[in-house]
């Protein structure tokens, strides 16, 4: 548990605040001794370190996936479709707007119906932390216009004293019956580490608020990471990772089908120069690989008129490297050169017995070839003030790659199937010391977006979500967004607070259009709808947090966040989160026990989208409460974790949820834990 | 030197990722044109031999003829006027078909193409003759052999009684022969029944298509109504947009109005 202690979640824009810019650079081990002193410090100082507490704040459900601890980030809102596999919005901004990558590497989702995030290939045990990047800062990571979310895998150490350390975890979860099983294994070594770690999860349907089971609501699922280091030089570094994550049975309630299987590999390896005394103080270059399985169908499903199968598949190469330097005094400049391949193919296949299965392509086969430069600049400019610029040209090319591909596409006419996208993208942002610890910061830039896969070349993709079947459309331009966000912050050692206003125009945002002349071809649906670009939107909101140390002992943090968009006509865009409110309370009693209340708010949301359908989302109030207890023997730690969510078992949903589908009702956790 | 082994890593992997997959051109080929013989013999009256071909089975719709001449000597003759009379027995009374006769006397790699429609299958009901009649280096003679129709799996020749004039007319499904998903050139062909021994080619209609997938319920998008080209043929753009059973349902229309309406299934 040591290993956990240390490793911070990152809460955005939060983060970006509490590590002024120039010492974004990290401190360089000049040996494997400090690593382990960062490590004891990092326990010793767990009850003073403020970034400490709010990881542990937000880690506090420690059987909590990935997805549950991001969803308490106010940056981020999750449109569900099920229990598992949500997909991660920033700040309204969705699919292909935002930037989701792995340890900067991307990963293809290979669902066509965006049923498998990058977000579900990490677990907690192997995260190091998560980073949302919102607007121009998120140019380092990708052409995207909401911003950029990467999950920094945990790495193997370097210890001057071989030594093996490891941790058992073990949940349960009452609302959906769920288990989880967990396990690392760390080796250390002077010129070597291994890391190793597994999780299983088995999750039943949930029970709602009403008591009743959400049916399909189900999954299972096992993950392994292994990663290893190893020190070629003084400062050089090779790290290898490897990712394993297989998933069955998961229902999706919100949907028709479920899905059977979903299995990932994901690699990569890549070399780590660190030294202060070079010119380029850090350089780090990677190379990886994965691939993404996905098979839908609708097996489980009783009394349909048609069985279907939707299987997809992606692959992904890519590289990138990345340099930082400083080219003057309080200057840094950090360079990043990255490319990469991908693959798409997705099909659907429906049996009616006695006939001949009907197929067709969903994803037509095709490439994305993408490649970008990046520059992130930043100059101190005497003693209060700081200069941030970012920069990226990004090129890609989409294409169809089989006859089979161009052929189905050619029903609507589409003769040419190949795009080129040049995006540029360029912000910039002055933050400046205005009054004792008021720090201002206002930033403004361009940046822009390509159409993704779905959008380009999708062929008849229902969406449960306005009943309508998508076509793509290769003649879309990408989406152009002019945006500004302002931020206020006030620091002390006490009381950190912080309050965000962004605003944006994306020109052409693409939306699906109703044909009326096409006819549907899902069983149900309402119609056809063609992705095209509309001449714009809107998009604006604002985030506040606060983190207030009422005694060394009692904490108090609370995040609220609002957005709101809307299109050309100056109609609401539909899957706009509501006003939202987190407020937890903790106290600490001692060394070992800690206990936290919590509050989660959010108001209805009756701005709702006509054409999408979209039904109002009343407003509602959960209370939590969870509390830990830490017992460290001379070799081991033990810690217990346990807890209620939604003590007053509330039937609710989130706006963001598909399908009118019930979140779940009162959830009792409790999880142990032993590390050595 | 460091600088090196970071440009050599980049160039590396940029050569694997752009080289790790090719676009692949799947159109399948045209397969090669197979000639089966149905029938060989003298015609009668000429010292000629005669042999017809077809590219597979007779069935009941429109069935490409190919005719190879030779004279006494064994030597293939290249310059004939060819014509088919195809004729169905029943006994009790006798009937002809639509034809397409070789539009040229002159051969095509050695083969005088033309086309029969039979309009039923052989069997019980009656039995079928195919007549050719040739003329060429000044003699003339007809080889008459009987021929086997069989009833295809789906059917490729539709008829209606025509509401504007009362006749029998007969619609053949030429096109696609290998559907796929995407876009099929569409032909079909129409004839009238003038008596019982005259076919003539129908040229003067107007066809309206509505492609349907009577198990999901619905249709495809972008077709092109088929229009005449010449001898009765009509060709348009029929748009699959996956496997599986469709209709292809055809309104037929003359001057004075809708005439008749039939469907072809398409199973692939």
């Amino acid at each position: 548990m040591v290993k956990d202690m240390k490793t911070p979640l990152l809460l955005g824009a939060l983060a970006l605040v509490a590590s002024p810019v120039l010492a974004q650079q990290k401190p360089i081990p000049a040996d494997s001794v400090r690593t382990i002193v960062l490590q004891e410090v990092a326990v010793v100082t767990k009850r003073q370190d403020h970034q400490q507490h709010l990881q542990n704040f937000y880690n506090a459900n420690q059987a909590a996936t990935t997805e549950e601890l991001m969803s308490r980030m106010p940056e981020l809102s999750f449109i569900r479709r099920g229990s598992y596999g949500m997909e991660p919005t920033i700040r309204a901004y969705s699919g292909g707007q935002v930037s989701v990558t792995l340890d900067g590497m991307r990963i293809q989702g290979a669902c066509t119906d965006k049923m498998d995030p990058a977000t579900i290939y990490i677990e907690p045990l192997s995260l190091q932390r998560i980073e949302v990047q919102t607007a121009g800062a998120s140019s380092m990571q990708g052409a995207a216009i909401g911003g950029s979310l990467d999950m920094k895998l945990a790495e193997a150490d370097f210890a001057d004293e071989r030594k093996l350390s490891g941790s058992v975890t073990s949940g349960y979860q009452s609302a959906a019956n769920a288990m989880m099983g967990g396990l690392r294994l760390s080796y250390a070594a002077p010129t070597w580490g291994l890391r190793a770690s597994g999780t299983y999860r088995k999750s039943q349907n949930y029970r709602n608020g009403r008591g009743e089971k959400v049916l399909y609501s189900q999954y299972e699922k096992a993950n392994y990471a292994l990663s290893g280091k190893f020190l070629l030089q003084d400062d050089l570094v090779l790290k290898a990772d490897f990712i394993a994550d297989d998933g069955w049975n998961i229902g999706y309630p919100a949907l028709p089908m479920d899905v059977g299987q979903a299995n990932a590999r994901i690699g990569s390896v890549s070399l780590v120069r660190e030294n202060s005394d070079r010119r380029w103080s850090r350089v780090e270059a990677r190379l990886y690989a994965n691939r993404i399985a996905h098979y839908m169908d609708d097996s489980a499903r009783p009394d349909l008129p048609i069985r279907m199968d939707m299987p997809g598949l992606s692959r992904t190469s890519g590289m990138y490297v990345e340099g930082t330097t400083s080219p003057g005094h309080h200057q840094q400049l950090t360079v990043r050169a990255d490319a990469s391949a991908s693959y798409l193919t997705a099909s659907m296949t429906m049996y009616q017995e006695g006939q001949t299965p009907m197929y067709m392509l969903t994803w037509p086969d095709n490439r994305q070839l993408q490649s970008g430069i990046a520059a992130q600049y930043s100059f101190q400019v005497g003693d209060k003030t700081q200069l941030q610029l970012n920069s990226r040209l990004n090129m890609s090319d989409f294409a169809v790659t089989t006859g089979e591909g161009r052929n189905q596409l050619s029903v609507f006419g589409y003769e040419s199937t190949a795009r080129q996208f040049l995006i540029p993208s360029l912000s910039l942002q002055a933050s400046r010391m205005v009054y004792k610890k008021l720090k201002a910061t206002l930033s403004g830039g361009f940046n822009g977006r390509t159409p993704t896969a779905s959008e380009l070349y999708g062929f008849y993709l229902f969406s449960q979500f306005d009943g309508f079947d998508y076509v793509g459309n290769p003649n879309l331009k990408p989406e152009k967004s002019v945006q500004s966000e302002f931020t206020l912050s006030w620091q002390e050692p006490r009381l950190r607070l912080q309050a965000t206003a962004y605003a944006s125009r994306v020109q052409d945002y693409m939306v699906g259009a109703y044909n009326p002349d096409l006819s549907a071809m899902t069983i149900g649906a309402r119609g056809v709808k063609i992705y095209y670009n509309t001449p714009y939107a809107l998009l604006a909101g604002a985030e506040a947090s606060a983190v207030y140390n009422i005694t060394g002992y009692t904490q108090l943090v609370s995040t609220l966040r609002y957005s709101f968009g809307s299109n050309t006509d100056g109609d609401p865009l539909p899957m706009m989160p509501p006003l939202r409110n987190i407020t937890s309370l903790r106290k600490y009693f001692g060394d070992y026990l800690w206990v936290q209340g919590e509050t989660e708010l959010a108001a209805a949301q009756n701005r709702n989208s006509e054409s999408f359908l979209e039904q109002p989302t009343e407003a509602f109030m959960l209370w939590h409460l969870r509390a830990g207890y830490q017992k460290e023997t001379e070799k081991k730690v033990w810690q217990l974790n346990a807890g209620i969510e939604n003590i007053f078992d509330v039937h609710y949903r989130e706006h963001l949820d598909w399908g009118r589908i019930a979140r779940p009702g009162r959830n009792v956790f409790v999880q142990l834990s032993v590390g050595f | 030197m460091k600088k090196y082994t970071w440009l050599t890593l980049w160039a590396l992997s940029l050569i694997t990722v752009f080289t790790t997959g090719c676009d692949k051109d799947d159109d399948t080929p045209t397969p090669t044109f197979a000639y089966q013989k149905i029938a060989e013999g003298k015609a009668a009256g000429t010292d000629f031999k005669i042999e017809v071909y077809s590219n597979e089975e007779l069935t009941t719709g429109y069935n490409p003829i190919y005719i190879a001449l030779f004279d006494a000597s064994g030597k293939r003759i290249e310059q004939a006027d060819v014509s088919f009379q195809p004729m169905m027995d029943m006994g009790m009374k006798k009937h002809a078909s639509p034809i397409e006769n070789p539009s040229s006397g002159q051969a095509v790699d050695g083969y005088f193409p033309g086309a029969v429609v039979f309009t039923m299958p052989s069997g019980e009901m009656g039995s079928w003759t195919l007549g050719v009649q040739v003329q060429a280096n000044g003699q003339t003679g007809t080889f008459t052999t009987p021929v086997t129709i069989k009833e295809p799996t789906t059917s490729r020749l539709k008829s209606f009684v025509s509401k504007t004039d009362g006749a029998k007319y007969f619609v053949a499904y030429l096109q696609p022969k290998q559907p796929k998903v995407g876009v099929n050139d569409l032909e079909v062909a129409v004839y009238k029944a003038s008596g019982m021994m005259d076919f003539p080619a129908v040229t003067n209609l107007t066809l309206a298509l509505e492609p349907e997938m009577p198990t999901m319920d619905h249709g495809s998008p972008n077709n092109v109504n088929p229009t005449h080209t010449s001898g009765g043929h009509y060709k348009g753009k029929v748009n699959f947009t996956m496997t599986g059973l469709w209709h292809l349902h055809l309104t037929l229309s003359d001057a004075s109005g809708e005439a008749g309406k039939l469907y072809f299934e398409v199973n692939f």
